[in-house]
């Protein structure tokens, strides 16, 4: 309930910033950082920390192969994967449909779909993500209601789908409109923010590699290639956003609600530049 | 002689304020170096205060950070004299570095400046 009202009071100053930003600039709407947020806006390029390869070793040393093999015993996510084809086949909603009934038995036809995801979305006038995609779906070509960001269905269902690409590269687009809002994603993800004054990229570019504490900071290659995912901290499956959300209050700065344009924006450019990383869902981390 | 008496009182007087304020002017160093070293070691280790050793490493702690410089080390570079300049990193180090990686502390009112006091009173105690 708590959970619910905070949330509530999330959508409704986001709501009230959106417009207000909106009118003032004529600018699309983008959640609670909107105003600093433009395209166009310069970024301080950061100099990474070390090359992927060095990162690695210093993770493999640290951690060994402990996600890895304990993913291979059984990830516990892995449970979510049948109920995911069973939803894909449900019918739901005033159509009489499901998702197989637009793509095939147990939605085959979306093998590969999820790899040009997120994209832009001339009707939403913004970025598409894969699980933004699902549910719109849902509503409109199903009449069936949107599942809630999180809840066991919509990880399943998402994650189900997401599956049929494993294995695939992620090779999403940034041309024509999507341009202005990966880099306003990308500004999101460069702007120093909240009391700590970190940025994503201070930690996942310039100090990849290092620890804060006993945590191995991770370089942001492969960063998007894995969700949703089971991780020992949570003791639960949850998504990238939910991850960006955690990473924020770490920050302790605005956290912005699951899909908010903010947090597509930055899915999107972090997605691009994972591009050529193998699918491979659900993924297992510390 | 009254006058005499006077003027050896008031030269007298003259020493003991010029006295005050020589010992005035000394003990200044020491006491803006009140704060207390205890509570400073507390505020570096506690992860909702400094959290510091989620970057540097500090003795008696387990698996610190190694984003920033070991602060051991950092002090032996440090005379009484910096005492300032150890201020200003805790409370801004953008004055140093303007793209530091380390919060502001005082600027963004994460410690108080008597918390950053103690601090960097437990910092000196680090000078071997
Ligand atoms: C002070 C350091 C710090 C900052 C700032 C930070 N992170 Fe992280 N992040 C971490 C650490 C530590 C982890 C855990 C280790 C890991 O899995 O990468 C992590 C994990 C992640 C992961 C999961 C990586 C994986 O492979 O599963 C994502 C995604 C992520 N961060 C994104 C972000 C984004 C987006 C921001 C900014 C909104 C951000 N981080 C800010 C330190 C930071
Ligand atoms: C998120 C990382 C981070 C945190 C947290 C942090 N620091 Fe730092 N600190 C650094 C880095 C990195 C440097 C090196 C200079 C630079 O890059 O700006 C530094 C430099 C310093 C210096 C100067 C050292 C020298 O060699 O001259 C002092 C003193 C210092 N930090 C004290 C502290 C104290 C005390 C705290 C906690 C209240 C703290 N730091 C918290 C990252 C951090």
């Amino acid at each position: 309930m708590i959970k619910k009202i905070l949330n509530l009071h999330e959508v409704l100053t986001c709501a009230v910033l959106v417009l207000a930003v909106t009118w003032l600039s004529g600018f699309s709407p983008g959640g609670a950082w909107a105003a600093d947020n433009k395209a166009g806006t310069t970024i301080e390029e950061l100099t990474p920390s070390m090359s992927y390869a060095e990162y690695h070793k210093r993770y493999e040393a640290y951690y060994g192969d402990t996600t890895a093999r304990m993913a291979e015993e059984g990830n516990p996510a892995d449970f979510l994967l049948d109920d995911g084809k069973d939803l894909a086949n449900k019918v739901e909603g005033s159509k009489g449909k499901s998702c197989a009934s637009c793509h095939g038995k147990d939605a085959l036809k979306l093998k590969g779909a999820a790899t040009t995801y997120p994209r832009y979305d001339a009707k939403l006038s913004g970025i598409m993500t894969f699980a933004l995609q699902i549910n719109t779906c849902r509503q409109k070509q199903m009449g069936a209601k949107p599942l809630k960001y999180e809840s066991y269905d919509q990880l399943a269902l998402t994650m189900y789908i997401k599956s049929l690409s494993n294995g695939m590269p992620i090779k999403v687009s940034i041309a024509g409109p999507a341009q202005s809002f990966f880099e306003k994603g990308k500004i999101a993800y460069y702007k120093r923010q909240g009391q700590l004054n970190f940025s994503c990229a201070i930690c996942h570019v310039q100090y990849a590699g290092y620890k804060a504490r006993s945590n191995l900071i991770s370089n942001n290659k492969h960063h998007a290639d894995h969700w949703p995912s089971y991780r020992l901290k949570w003791g639960k499956t949850g998504s990238l956003q939910r991850r960006f959300r955690g990473c924020l209050k770490n920050m302790r700065a605005k956290r912005p609600p699951q899909q908010s344009e903010i947090l597509r924006n930055m899915e999107l450019y972090l997605t691009y530049i994972n591009n050529g990383d193998l699918i491979q869902v659900p993924g297992m981390r510390m | 002689m009254a006058m005499d008496r006077g003027k050896g009182r008031g030269k007298a007087g003259l020493w003991a304020a010029a006295a005050v304020i020589v010992f005035m002017i000394a003990a200044l160093p020491l006491s803006a170096q009140a704060g207390n070293a205890k509570k400073g070691e507390k505020i570096a280790k506690t992860r909702k205060l400094g959290n510091c050793v989620a970057c540097h490493y500090l003795p008696g702690v387990e698996s610190p950070g190694n984003i920033g410089p070991n602060l051991v080390e950092s002090m032996q570079e440090y005379t009484m004299a910096d005492r300032k300049e150890v201020v200003q990193w805790i409370r801004d180090a953008r004055k140093f570095n303007p793209g530091t990686i380390m919060p502001p502390f005082g600027t963004n009112k994460i410690l108080t400046p008597e918390q950053i006091d103690d601090l960097v009173t437990y910092l000196y105690t680090l000078k071997k």
